[in-house]
């Protein structure tokens, strides 16, 4: 497989360039495969019926967006009323480890509620499909994706 | 059996084609423990080894020694610390002990004054002896170092005392302050005792760094992790790499006559580990393959769990649908290529060191482009940067050689 960018020979089924790093193979196709023993996401849905995709990865920001302290969170709650309802700008992790999810509360100001307690910050507590969670005041619902 | 850990194994491609020829083929493994395995009930053996050379004076011995206390103030009373500090010569401010006469050993550390030159063999040797002293299996056992300079023709007697702290399992977390010390010796350091590194440019975060890794050892899930993979015969390992605590190439030590087998320590409870496998498939027919067995041992000791052992096959299909060869798992993907980043940063600073500028620009070139496909701007500018001064100077910035280092090492930490 000759590498577009620098011309370099490199193996059959190599993903990028080990000479320029340039990506390999411009013609595939993008997915999220499941892992071993399968794999359920899980979104945040909101009252007004909105509904907040969980990214595939192992570990998801929850909070408010801040351009100017360049605070990108994965989930980004402004659009739900977050500043109002008191959501820090990184507020809680999800976890995700196989088909198990924790929130996480990463010390926000007003705290991370799971089924209406408040959890302890850094002390990941298991969440599933059903679940009320709570981020200050703004309550979102945990179903399956 | 028990099974407390979750390991997930996912191929960069369910299905490859038929070729008739070789195939590259790339392998995540990600570890976790179970929701239901409480991390953190592990006691610490925390050896601290402090610089106080002459240039710690001022600001960053005022935050040491603060740091210093945070440490006391979190460690548990069943908790063992011990603190040495070193300049060209060595004290053992306080020897091994349980994590209790806190106000006598702050008192201790208050009285430290800055003096000396810089001798990091000295000070991690009698580091390491204090933390034997309290070395048990069930415990975490690390060293944290931490100095602001670089040190006098004994590089190598401490990285084979680093040696000796990983075969000892104690993971040394390597701390540098400002942009006068060797990067490449404390990376080396972490790596060959499989600890971490950090790199503070401003002294106020001392006391982050310390509080990052006092946390860090109460979140440890599991002990003595072990990934053995054995492979299908015909299938060759390439590489492996780990990601946690930052993005380290352990083929030398883990690979070997065609069988993986990684010594991975602790097990942080939240961040896991990830591995990434890069292998060589041979010629196959249309059909499922197996490529290996993933074998994953680790003792949980807070449950008095020994040498537990998980084991998932990894599978691919060789199709001769050219559609169905075409995808790719997206999170293989994004790790290959953060790992690729790394392969490229490395070898652009191994160019410039060697004095081969015109590859060293080329690397750094490629290493900004996949920067800037990773949406790591910054990095990209900063090897934008270097491009110019290597063009110009023939050599690399030293602060621009530790953003670069430590930048790409910590590409696959998602919180910063």
């Amino acid at each position: 497989m000759k590498c577009k960018e620098c011309q370099m020979e490199n193996i059959e089924g190599a993903l990028f360039c080990e000479e320029c790093g340039a990506k390999l193979d411009e013609m595939r196709e993008l997915v999220e495969i499941a892992a071993e023993g399968g794999n359920t996401n899980i979104v945040l849905a909101a009252s007004d019926g909105s509904r907040l995709e969980i990214p595939a990865k192992d570990e998801v920001i929850i909070g408010r967006e801040d351009p100017i302290s360049e605070v990108f969170p994965d989930v980004d709650l402004t659009s739900l009323g977050g500043m109002e309802k008191g959501v820090s700008r990184k507020h809680a992790v999800i976890h995700r480890s196989g088909t198990d999810f924790t929130v996480e509360d990463m010390g926000s100001t007003n705290g991370t509620y799971v089924n209406r307690k408040r959890i302890q910050p850094h002390a990941p507590q298991t969440i599933k499909p059903g679940d009320e969670v709570k981020f200050g005041k703004l309550s979102l619902s945990v179903k399956a994706a | 059996m028990k099974n407390e850990l979750n390991v997930r194994c996912i191929m960069s491609k369910d299905a490859l084609p038929v070729t008739g020829s070789e195939q590259a083929v790339y392998a995540l493994i990600d570890i976790k423990p179970k929701s239901g395995i409480i991390s953190g009930a592990m006691a610490a053996n925390f050896a601290l080894v402090l610089d106080r050379s002459g240039s710690m004076d001022g600001e960053k011995m005022a935050n040491m020694k603060e740091a210093v206390g945070y440490v006391l103030d979190h460690l548990s009373d069943h908790d063992l610390v011990s603190i040495t500090i070193f300049d060209d010569q060595v004290e053992t401010l306080a020897s091994n002990q349980v994590a209790q006469n806190r106000d006598r050993i702050k008192a201790n550390v208050e009285s430290v004054i800055a003096r000396g030159g810089t001798q990091i063999s000295d000070g991690l040797r009698a580091g390491l002896k204090e933390a034997m002293k309290g070395y048990a299996r069930e415990r975490v056992n690390r060293i944290l170092l931490l100095t602001d300079g670089r040190t006098w023709d004994d590089e190598d007697a401490s990285l084979t005392l680093a040696d000796e702290a990983g075969k000892q399992s104690i993971a040394i977390t390597s701390i540098g302050i400002g942009d006068d010390w060797n990067e490449k010796l404390l990376l080396q350091i972490a790596e060959r005792s499989r600890g971490n590194s950090h790199w503070i440019q401003n002294p106020i975060s001392i006391l982050d760094a310390f509080r990052q890794e006092v946390d860090g050892m109460q979140t440890v899930a599991a002990a003595n992790l072990k990934v053995t993979i054995h492979m299908h015969p015909g299938v060759q390992p390439i590489k492996i790499y780990t990601t946690v605590p930052m993005i380290a190439d352990v083929t030398h030590k883990a690979v070997k006559n065609g069988i993986v087998a990684a010594d991975l320590g602790t097990l942080d409870g939240a961040r896991g580990q990830t591995i990434l496998l890069e292998a060589r498939v041979p010629a196959e027919k249309a059909g499922r393959f197996r490529l290996g067995e993933v074998e994953v041992s680790y003792d949980i000791p807070t449950e008095s769990f020994k040498a537990q052992k998980s084991r998932t096959d990894l599978f691919v299909t060789f199709t001769e649908d050219a559609a169905t060869a075409t995808k790719v798992n997206a999170e293989v993907m994004n790790l290959v290529e953060k790992v690729s980043a790394f392969k490229l940063q490395t070898r652009a600073l191994t160019e410039a060191e060697a004095g081969n500028i015109a590859a060293a620009t080329q690397k750094l070139q490629a290493a900004a482009t996949v920067f800037l496909n990773l949406g790591e701007d910054e990095l990209a500018e900063t090897a934008e940067k270097e491009i110019l001064g290597l063009k110009k100077t023939g050599s690399l910035s030293s602060m621009g050689t530790k953003k670069l280092e430590y930048g790409t090492r910590k590409l696959t930490q998602t919180m910063k």
